[in-house]
């Protein structure tokens, strides 16, 4: 995954000539649109517990600063914990970097993710990140469409309760558009790599 | 859109591999009981993934091989540990969300392999008794078609070893 960095340089020219356009997205390992999706418009209510009235969370990042956006669940043994100790991994390997590192996580299983639930669940695996909740599925329903992402909550003839969702986080930068999208099992390499990407892309300007 | 491309091409291949594995088992379903030998099993690089706080669900992970053809039909631990164990599979379902279900029994082929690995298989632990705590162990039962059973310890951590 790390590549000296004459061997980035040259793989940026190429890229460049390739696709006629001077923009570095070759260099990233997650997905990139034509037209990228835009979520700043969308905004869903953050969960604080101790009492705390939620407020609403809007999804675009900080100036100079990327914000990860997962679908999820706390009860999700598998996609859940993997996608998110990777996510942990890239960020201890970014350094400073780290800390212009956002993360929201929006429960698509809002019944039993209660505040109590999702708040120390996320801070096992960032100090910073915004805990988001609504149990009204319309509204949530209405933001997944803008990441295109689906879920669904349904209980089983054994009482078991069952959840689907979409694996993929979404990379979001300050003017709320989705910069890249991370697909489950790219790896903690890959997550680095695009976040170096695309500071550098902000350091430079270019964002 | 080119890694979309291979993806894609990646999928077909998939698809291939798993038509023809599918045509070519029917032929050996009545041979299968017979197996006079006893399977031995080796475990190997198996950890669970230490449970965040309020976690009530877990995983474990592991490769396994046996010496003959054999499936992988269920999987136990102590209930001081979880009060129920079960072998599951991630799937992508057709509209790309993923889910889990359990699986009844994992094909293994002899002296290959069988990975149980995030985002694919794993055996997973139901309503936990307490937390998984990094470095502690858990206790790992699997059971197999052939009859036999092998059992080693999982070692709590962050990452995979």
């Amino acid at each position: 995954m790390k590549k000296p960095l004459h061997v980035i340089a040259a793989i940026f020219t190429l890229s460049a000539l390739a696709i006629g356009c001077g923009s570095d997205q070759a260099t990233l390992q997650g997905i990139t649109r034509e037209s990228p999706l835009t979520v700043g418009s969308a905004s869903l209510p953050e969960e604080f517990g101790n009492g705390t009235q939620p407020s609403d969370f809007t999804f675009s990042a900080q100036e100079g600063e990327l914000l990860v956006v997962f679908f999820g669940y706390t009860m999700c043994p598998d996609i859940c914990p993997t996608s998110l100790s990777d996510f942990r991994s890239a960020l201890r390997r970014l350094g400073d970097r780290a800390d212009k590192v956002d993360l929201a996580f929006v429960t698509v299983d809002p019944e039993r993710d209660t505040a109590d639930k999702l708040i120390p669940f996320l801070s096992t695996y960032a100090t910073r990140f915004h805990a988001v909740r609504t149990t009204d599925f319309s509204l949530l329903k209405s933001v997944q469409d803008k990441f295109l992402v689906r879920s669904s909550v349904t209980t089983d003839e054994n009482g078991y309760v069952q959840v689907t969702h979409t694996g993929t986080a979404f990379v979001v930068d300050s003017n709320g558009v989705v910069v890249v999208e991370l697909p489950f099992g790219i790896g903690a390499d890959g997550m680095e790599n695009d976040f170096r990407v695309l500071f550098n892309n902000i350091e430079n300007g270019e964002q | 859109m080119k890694k979309l491309g291979i993806a894609i091409a990646a999928f077909s291949a998939l698809s291939i591999g798993i038509t023809a594995c599918g045509s070519s088992s029917e032929t050996t379903d009545t041979t299968v009981a017979a197996a006079p030998e006893t399977a031995t099993y080796t475990v190997d690089g198996a950890w669970a993934r230490v449970s965040p706080m309020e976690a009530t669900m877990g995983a474990v992970y592991l490769n396994v091989t046996s010496t003959l053809d054999d499936a992988l039909v269920g999987a136990s631990v102590s209930t001081d540990i979880a009060a129920m164990t079960q072998v599951h599979e991630t799937l992508m379902n057709a509209d790309g969300t993923m889910g889990m279900q359990e699986i009844a029994s994992v094909p293994m082929t002899a002296n290959t392999p069988l990975a149980l690995a995030p985002g694919g298989y794993h055996v997973m632990l139901l309503d936990l008794i307490a937390p998984l705590e990094i470095g502690a162990t858990v206790s790992v039962t699997l059971t197999f078609a052939s009859g036999g059973t092998t059992t080693f310890d999982a070692i709590v951590s962050e990452e995979a070893p």
